[in-house]
């Protein structure tokens, strides 16, 4: 009996531990269903009765938020689509076949990735506004895919590395092609870190505001980018906007930490770490 | 016979055709543009004048480096940022991820691990918009809760100079804790278990048991976590602009914030060039020791 209670405190604590980290999140995610006047007042309300205004005022009355929310949806995803695909075969020839200099280029790989923001899209900026390439979807898109190729290299040679080479000498020896063997027989042992690349860097470029901003412009502006620039002030922060954008916008990226938590740490550790929680 | 996939065979041409994709990227996207940048430090040129840019050798350089408030002050700010960011996380994550160990069958466990986890994965920009609101000293929930425990006049959390710079480093460790926390337990989940039981029929005591068997196969992958914590922290900036942008003064100045500022609010492109090439050598020297670590731990993997 006294077993059970301690299990209960125990489990309690670690609740509440969670729920403390999760408050200011859920203080936004509430504001978001307040009017305006219950946003701004003072001592802030808890009790309250909730209301869709807002979110109806955003679907409704600004066109820029569905074009930003498109913005983000298309470019994060074809971003890592590309990078993905292309960092799988990068990381498969570094896995098998070592070439010279493998390690130089896993340590300039990284490295990008070591840099201050600014410092990466400073001489970026220069080339998008000499080529003509600035507010352009494509070259912003190759860009974050660039940027997504370092962690998704690491993550997927990690994995690689776990896979014997037997199975591609066998592959080999049945008279299948490297084409068949890459893609047939080592890719779908792989998924676990296809998905995790996928998925941490699909947040990454989702929330990405610094390089949208630089080398972006009206056309390709995404929701950090808008909130950053303070897109939803008429005369201070128009806070019943803001709230109602956030709780939206950070949806998929809780979702995705739910629904992929066991590949969470193999993605925040790209691939060094690898293991469930 | 010449099969149609003969020329795939061949080793080099594969490994070519492997590597092509990401090279191209890297060479458009990043080689290029690095020396671009390098070259770039050396002129004096702003997008504002208007005029071409100018040689001047090392004068960037060396007006940043005996600029007062300059470089050392930014740099000593991210500094004392990324010291005080990194050891607090370390130090709450491992309580937390201690706490977390023995959790394996509590009742919805994936949902409280993902409310715990939930403050990394949050867009920074949104994050530091919300947290501006929950600071405000007007209408913040802060104050209110403050003002509940008896504190009279509200706090101006990010205008005032004092609290500014740990305001935001509170915002910091707010989201990066659970990393730490995730952290810890992927340290203590490759503790084997069998070592456990082990020392627990030998009678260790559970210091020994820490100091033996807990630390002996956790020390690497929290040290991942602290450096990449580091390095990590070294680059802040989202957060900072929605909350102060650098102000008040210059308190929450970091050096990613600075270089911002000079790049892409006031155009100093050959002196931005130069402060970004001295954060590149920064970041160089982490990315090493970074790779030193993990080198260290393969080899004992290996061994």
């Amino acid at each position: 009996m006294s077993d059970r209670f301690r299990r209960g405190a125990y489990y309690t604590l670690l609740w509440s531990v969670s729920l403390l980290f999760f408050t200011p999140v859920a203080w936004i995610i509430m504001s978001s269903f307040k009017t305006r006047e219950e946003i701004l007042a003072t001592p802030p309300t808890l009790i309250f009765t909730p209301t869709l205004d807002n979110y109806i005022e955003l679907f409704t009355q600004n066109q820029n938020f569905l074009q930003q929310l498109g913005n983000s949806v298309v470019m994060s995803l074809s971003a890592v689509v590309i990078a993905v695909l292309v960092s799988f075969l990068a990381a498969f020839c570094f896995s098998r076949f070592k070439p010279k200099g493998t390690n130089f280029l896993m340590f300039i790989l990284l490295s990008i990735r070591m840099l201050p923001g600014p410092a990466v899209i400073l001489p970026v900026f220069l080339m998008f506004a000499n080529f003509g390439w600035k507010d352009q979807h494509i070259p912003l898109v190759l860009f974050y895919a660039m940027f997504s190729i370092p962690f998704s290299v690491w993550i997927l040679k990690g994995f690689l590395d776990g896979v014997s080479v037997r199975f591609d000498e066998t592959g080999l020896a049945n008279g299948g092609s490297w084409f068949h063997v890459i893609f047939k027989v080592v890719l779908p042992q792989v998924k676990p870190g296809l998905i995790a690349a996928f998925i941490f860097n699909l947040i990454f470029v989702w929330n990405e505001f610094l390089f949208n901003f630089v080398i972006g412009g009206v056309q390709t502006q995404n929701i950090p980018y808008a909130l950053a620039v303070g897109t939803y002030s008429d005369g201070g922060l128009n806070w019943t906007f803001i709230a109602a954008l956030t709780s939206i916008y950070i949806l998929p990226p809780v979702a995705f930490i739910y629904l992929f938590q066991k590949y969470l740490l193999a993605g925040m550790t790209f691939g060094t770490v690898r293991g469930e929680v | 016979m010449a099969q149609p996939s003969s020329l795939l065979n061949d080793r080099r041409t594969l490994v070519f055709v492997l590597l092509a994709p990401v090279l191209a990227f890297f060479i458009v996207f990043n080689t290029i543009p690095t020396l671009w940048l390098l070259g770039l430090s050396f002129y004096n040129y702003s997008l504002t004048s208007g005029m071409p840019p100018e040689f001047v050798g090392f004068t960037n350089f060396v007006n940043i480096f005996f600029n007062r408030n300059g470089i050392w002050s930014d740099l000593s700010r991210t500094f004392i940022f990324v010291a005080c960011a990194v050891s607090l996380q370390t130090l709450l994550g491992l309580m937390l991820g201690f706490l977390f160990w023995g959790s394996r069958n509590m009742p919805g466990r994936r949902i409280a691990l993902t409310l715990l986890f939930t403050p990394m994965v949050l867009t920074p920009v949104a994050t530091g918009t919300f947290w501006r609101f929950i600071y405000d000293p007007t209408f913040g929930a802060l104050n209110a809760l403050m003002g509940l425990f008896g504190a009279t006049e509200p706090i101006n959390f990010l205008g005032d100079p004092t609290f500014a710079y740990w305001a935001v480093l509170a915002v910091d460790c707010w989201m990066w804790t659970p990393f730490m926390t995730l952290m810890t337990l992927a340290a203590l989940g490759s503790v084997p278990k069998a070592e456990l039981e082990a020392a627990e029929v030998d009678r260790l005591t559970w210091f020994e048991q820490l100091r033996l068997i807990v630390w002996h196969h956790g020390k690497f992958i929290l040290m991942l976590g602290m450096l990449l914590r580091t390095i990590d922290s070294f680059k802040t900036l989202d957060l900072i602009i929605p909350m102060t942008n650098g102000g008040p003064g210059q308190q929450t100045r970091l050096v990613a914030v600075e270089l911002n500022k000079q790049a892409f609010q006031s155009f100093n492109m050959g002196w931005s060039s130069a402060y970004a090439v001295l954060l590149l050598l920064i970041s160089i020297a982490m990315t090493s020791v970074f790779i030193h670590v993990l080198n260290l731990r393969r080899r004992r993997e290996r061994s």
